[in-house]
């Protein structure tokens, strides 16, 4: 199944007075692995519950795919069908084996107990688990805790899978390795990834970036209509830019530039 | 399906939560045992209160409060005995707070040579014969520590225990008999007395017999078994209406045990069940692992729950020194009882915990991390 599309089309997110995402347009085109940076409190999360339907804007629309997400009556249907989550702290059960946290989108589903064994088995395979099936979760390293939350993530075998730092709390090696998974979850599956990350080092081996700054897109918007346009486009010229705070460089066409003027812009935390 | 997906995984990886939730059940559940068999107890007790040993019916004044406060004219007697089908009657003469070392025993005004007495089962010395004799339960016996020749005091009477008898109801057995006249006296009660036994012929049917009793001696109550003490008076009545807000105490406090129990439960688990949500289970999904598991939790609550309140029942009526009056009653119906009202309960109990676990909002809970 294809990636979806993704977009945001003037999404504002607040809490009472405090406004965490403000007026955020962009288009992710299917099959994009995308990186969204930002210093902590920017919106990345809150972008990503939105994308996700685990939350609503306060105005604007999400579209995934054909989806309008804010007007869903089942979100988590379209959860269990079209995204997969990883999250910093991976969040797996600490009561169920490694297999059966893998196969919980699909339980959901109503898959059959023995062909949800085998796809886990196979999930497990792909991210080099295949031995730890029957471990607990307590009994893994942090990156390998992280490796199942992406193999559970692919399990619906979904059109988009959102990663929120998913490498914010490895070493180095184990944050590589964690990268090349969801590269490769979307060679293989070819979903669409877009992944939240303060990591420069890994942000650069995205397509593109996108980077808010206050709840503002300051880099990488690429509103609708525009779809196919080059990633990294000069982010100065996308609406809802801020070039006088932001990097106007062109995230994502040379990544290296981007991170660096990111790095700089945001005290090294928000890097692309 | 996605409720029943390893539910005793979860549980038994959990060992310590799971064992103080299904305490925090048994807890509950044991309270409702033993408030349920204590008041059945009471009720129970109420019951024998009216039952008049080897009699086939009871008769009492109608409206009267209790048996004590019954008056009823001896000559009914020879007329109930003129009556088809009775064979029979005698009458019982109830006194309260006569005996001042046991101001709780009832002693009964008897004729030492009438039907009903005749089932004392004397396993020393034997049954009185004149007025200034008594016979003594077991029960009062061990309580007052008496034995055959020793004296009791009986609204200022000195009598002397001449034996010592078992039948099985409990007042009787923690009470004495005494002559009916010695009784009357006492009660001021010439020509008088409380109730009448009345014991019928082998083929006649009670409820027939009743119904003749009704027709002829109008302003009786006749009661067949303590079943229908109720019907006899307005303290037994009291008796069964406390029973029943007992019973319903019992359920409320015990049902409140596991709903909090349960809510505390949930409310530990939110991250669990906001990656539940966020994976894409429903919350119908969501809310049905949390009922299978809360039942699942209440069974084995109930496993602890009930022999605890069986036990508990006895030991606070023994605490309270009530064990001469009410025997907490545990059948099987009564066990029964408590494991479906603990089950229901823990249906019941874990709907609002598991409607709040299906609520539980992933975008708060997950981004706390």
């Amino acid at each position: 199944m294809p990636g979806a599309r993704v977009i945001a089309e003037h999404v504002t997110r607040a809490y009472g007075a405090s406004v965490v995402l403000d007026d955020v347009s962009f288009t992710i085109e299917p099959g994009e692995l995308v990186a969204l940076t930002g210093a902590s409190g920017s919106g990345k999360t809150t972008l990503l519950q939105l994308i996700g339907s685990l939350d609503r804007p306060t105005s604007g629309s999400i579209v995934v795919g054909d989806t309008v997400v804010e007007r869903l009556a089942h979100p988590a249907r379209f959860r269990r069908e079209t995204v997969g989550f990883v999250f910093q702290l991976h969040h797996l059960l600490p009561t169920l084996t490694v297999s059966q946290n893998v196969q919980l989108p699909l339980v959901a589903a109503g898959m059959r107990r023995r062909e949800r064994a085998r796809r886990a088995r196979e999930l497990l395979g792909e991210v080099g688990l295949a031995d730890r099936e029957r471990a607990m979760p307590g009994d893994l390293s942090g990156g390998e805790r992280q490796r199942v939350a992406i193999a559970r993530a692919l399990a619906g075998e979904p059109r988009l899978i959102l990663a929120d730092e998913p490498t914010g709390a490895l070493d180095s090696v184990a944050s590589r390795r964690v990268w090349e998974l969801l590269a490769a979850a979307r060679e293989r599956h070819g979903a669409t990834v877009l992944v939240a990350s303060h990591d420069a080092t890994l942000v650069q081996r995205a397509d593109r970036g996108l980077r808010l700054v206050d709840g503002r897109l300051v880099e990488g918007a690429m509103p609708p209509g525009e779809a196919g346009a080059i990633p990294g486009q000069d982010a100065a010229a996308a609406p809802g830019a801020r070039p006088e705070r932001g990097a106007a460089s062109a995230a994502g066409a040379r990544p290296e530039q981007g991170a660096a003027s990111g790095a700089g812009t945001a005290s090294g935390g928000a890097a692309l | 399906m996605t409720a029943l997906f390893a539910p005793f995984s979860s549980l038994r990886r959990r060992p310590g939560r799971t064992l103080l939730t299904a305490l925090g059940t048994a807890l509950g559940i044991a309270t409702i045992v033993a408030l349920l068999a204590v008041a059945d107890g009471a009720e129970h007790a109420a019951g024998q209160f009216y039952d008049l040993g080897a009699s086939d019916l009871g008769l009492f004044q109608r409206a009267a409060a209790d048996p004590t406060t019954s008056v009823l004219s001896m000559q009914l007697i020879p007329q109930l005995r003129r009556t088809p089908g009775i064979v029979d009657a005698t009458p019982l003469l109830l006194l309260v707070g006569d005996v001042p070392r046991d101001p709780g025993a009832i002693v009964f005004g008897a004729d030492p040579h009438g039907f009903l007495t005749q089932r004392l089962v004397f396993f020393s010395g034997h049954m009185l014969s004149s007025p200034s004799q008594i016979v003594v339960g077991d029960q009062m016996a061990r309580q007052l520590h008496l034995s055959v020749g020793d004296t009791v005091s009986v609204h200022g009477h000195r009598l002397t225990v001449v034996g010592i008898y078992h039948i099985g109801i409990a007042y009787q057995d923690a009470g004495a008999f005494v002559d009916l006249p010695l009784a009357q006296s006492i009660a001021g009660m010439q020509g008088e007395t409380t109730t009448i036994a009345v014991k019928l012929a082998l083929d006649e049917r009670p409820a027939a017999a009743r119904r003749l009793i009704a027709r002829r001696f109008p302003g009786l109550t006749v009661i067949a078994d303590g079943q229908e003490a109720s019907r006899a008076g307005a303290n037994a009545q009291l008796v069964a209406n406390a029973a029943l807000v007992i019973a319903v105490l019992a359920l409320l406090i015990g049902g409140i045990g596991v709903i909090n129990t349960m809510l505390m439960s949930v409310v530990e688990r939110r991250t669990e069940f906001a990656l539940l949500s966020a994976v894409g289970w429903s919350r119908p999904q969501v809310a049905a692992r949390v009922l299978v598991e809360g039942v699942v939790t209440t069974v084995i609550g109930a496993a602890i729950g009930i022999p605890v309140g069986v036990l508990g029942a006895s030991w606070l009526v023994s605490e309270l020194g009530a064990q001469e009056f009410v025997a907490p009653r545990t059948t099987a119906w009564g066990l029964g009882r408590g494991l479906l009202v603990g089950v229901l309960i823990g249906v019941l109990g874990g709907l609002y915990p598991a409607w709040r676990a299906a609520r539980v909002s992933p975008a708060q809970v997950l981004a706390q991390g």
